[in-house]
């Protein structure tokens, strides 16, 4: 049986795309790897330059010492009551020290970082900010990098 | 984001209140513990619950062996709106 073919015919329906994967190999244990956090949470140092909460592709650093009390959060896409409590609810930073200390991991990235998440200019997240981020990372010899987000 | 650290050879794990946007978005590995977006990581000042997705979550970066993986986690947190 043969089929009739048509080229470029596709459905009306709109069909989400999932991109393709990627996927970088875990080659060590966790207790020698030295992770990051990254964050779409929008969290920065008080000290820092708020995000603007109506659209923002920038991003902070952290250092891995800061103390969480000196951490806020500014991002307008979701509830931040939890995390005006406990920054540690989306940046779970004393977690990772505990963790370090308790030998589970080698110890943190020297930075982390921060960004607002949630949609805005995704061409400048995927073509600058998110190369950036990631080429700071490598740099620093990150071995794995937890992050939280959607 | 993930996608991009991912890209120049550093792997990485999501924690995730929203698995479907996760998994539409290509996300290489994720965990998804019930909880409310803004609490990705657990209640505040939880620190048994933060602990342990944290933990969880990393360990599973020595557990998956293939991309596009959401795993679940045995934690649940409810916010009072």
């Amino acid at each position: 049986m043969s089929l009739k073919k048509y080229d470029g015919l596709q459905s009306e329906i709109y069909v989400p795309i999932t991109p393709q994967p990627v996927w970088a190999p875990v080659t060590k244990e966790l207790k020698d790897m030295k992770i990051g956090i990254a964050t779409a949470a929008g969290v920065h140092l008080k000290s820092d330059k708020r995000f603007n909460l109506a659209g923002d592709t920038s991003y902070r650093e952290i250092p891995w010492d800061t103390k969480s009390d000196d951490l806020m959060v500014s991002h307008g896409g979701y509830d931040n009551s939890d995390v005006n409590k406990d920054i540690n609810c989306m940046f779970p930073i004393d977690r990772l020290r505990e963790l370090a200390k308790a030998g589970f991991i080698k110890g943190l990235a020297p930075v982390e970082y921060g960004f607002m998440g949630g949609g805005g200019d995704i061409e400048a997240f995927t073509d600058k900010t998110g190369p950036e981020i990631a080429q700071k990372l490598k740099a620093e010899d990150v071995d794995a990098v937890i992050m939280t987000a959607g | 984001m993930q996608r991009a650290i991912e890209s120049v050879g550093i792997p990485t794990i999501l924690i995730a209140a929203l698995p479907p946007v996760v998994r539409q978005n290509g996300s290489p590995r994720a965990t998804a513990p019930r909880v409310p977006m803004g609490a990705n990581a657990g209640e505040p000042h939880n620190v048994e619950m933060q602990t342990g997705i944290v933990k969880d979550t990393l360990k599973q970066l020595e557990i998956l062996d293939s991309p596009g993986k959401i795993v679940p986690l045995p934690y649940e947190y409810i916010a009072k709106v």
